[in-house]
């Protein structure tokens, strides 16, 4: 009687891993795509809501050289420091948890002025933000630097005011300000 | 999975060891993936300064006061700000909105066409209320808009 044998099963079963690989590399595309590296010119707040805010535009401009964003934000808890009023969401109304940070450095309203002035530009400089020629409505050099501020919808009015003042009288008149445009609401 | 072939092994066989690129991709992939964040849609408000006034002290003092003015004090009791327009207390956004919009609709009828909004706050006014008042400017075509300062700092 002859004996029934069963199909023979191959033992080196391997899973096939290109398919996973390939959306490996899509996702890994895409992740890289939007990351979004100039995140360090701005600071992690909230910006206020504004519907009339104008979007910014994607292409680069000649301004863009001289363009700097100024952040005003309140300080992040450390060892050192913590707000148990900015850790509740609340309004922090103390003036020294605020900070302005440019291009991930810190600074206080006393130190700033001397970054803003400098960020204005020298005069007999070739390579500085200042104007070549004298504005015949300010009758001075004017800088040719934009300053565009990015406050934090808690930081208090008097940090922006000081930084407009200080941009005033380092001669840069470009200032623009910053918000946030609501999400558009789905009618239904 | 210590090698994968790529495509027959009879065609080609030898195994290319992918399981240490497959390794880093992960690891690629977590890093952006945790790093990934949506971007909130920004815009900016152009708040060009005068170039003939502003921190030189005060202007002509016998012209006659033409504005549209937003006086904001922080209340430390309550915690909040009070807007005033004029001598009145305004509560809501709707309210004030409107009152912008007849004075700028009187200073339209006169013939004023750049009347400014000026936004008189006190220093510890969270900016979003600044922001909100601006706003309500613009959503009635106001586009002179001006902040008021104090004195410079060297005379203070």
């Amino acid at each position: 009687m002859a004996r029934k044998h069963g199909p023979t099963v191959k033992e080196d079963v391997t899973a096939n891993l290109i398919p996973m690989i390939d959306i490996m590399f899509l996702l890994l595309l895409f992740f890289m795509l939007g990351a979004d590296m100039s995140q360090r010119e701005l600071a992690e707040l909230v910006l206020p809501m504004a519907d009339t805010v104008v979007e910014e535009k994607k292409e680069k401009s000649d301004d863009d050289e001289f363009r700097t964003t100024v952040n005003v934000c309140h300080r992040s808890d450390s060892a050192t420091f913590n707000c148990p009023v900015n850790a509740k969401n609340l309004v922090c109304r103390q003036m020294d948890h605020w900070q302005i940070v440019i291009r991930s450095e810190e600074f206080d309203l006393e130190t700033v002025k001397e970054q803003i002035e400098t960020l204005a530009g020298r005069d007999g400089d070739p390579d500085s933000a200042r104007e070549p020629d004298i504005d015949p409505i300010a009758r001075r050099k004017m800088s040719r630097r934009k300053i565009s501020i990015r406050a934090d919808k808690f930081a208090p009015y008097g940090h922006v005011q000081q930084l407009i003042t200080l941009c005033g009288l380092a001669g840069i008149y470009k200032v623009e300000v910053g918000a946030a445009k609501p999400p558009i609401e789905k009618k239904v | 999975m210590a090698g994968v072939s790529v495509g027959e092994s009879d065609e080609n066989p030898v195994a290319i060891n992918v399981t240490a690129m497959v390794d880093i991709i992960f690891c690629l992939c977590v890093f952006y993936m945790c790093s990934f964040k949506f971007k909130q849609l920004e815009g900016k408000f152009d708040s060009w300064l005068p170039k003939d006034k502003g921190t030189g002290g005060v202007g002509d003092t016998t012209a006659l006061i033409q504005e549209i003015r937003v006086a904001l004090f922080w209340d430390d009791a309550g915690q909040k700000t009070i807007r005033r327009f004029l001598s009145r207390e305004v509560t809501s956004d709707v309210e004030l909105q409107q009152f912008i919009h007849d004075q700028h609709a009187d200073n339209l009828r006169l013939g004023k066409t750049d009347v400014p909004v000026i936004v008189d706050a006190e220093a510890r006014v969270p900016w979003t209320e600044v922001i909100t008042v601006i706003n309500l400017a613009k959503r009635e075509g106001i586009a002179n808009i001006e902040f008021a300062l104090g004195l410079p700092l060297q005379a203070k």
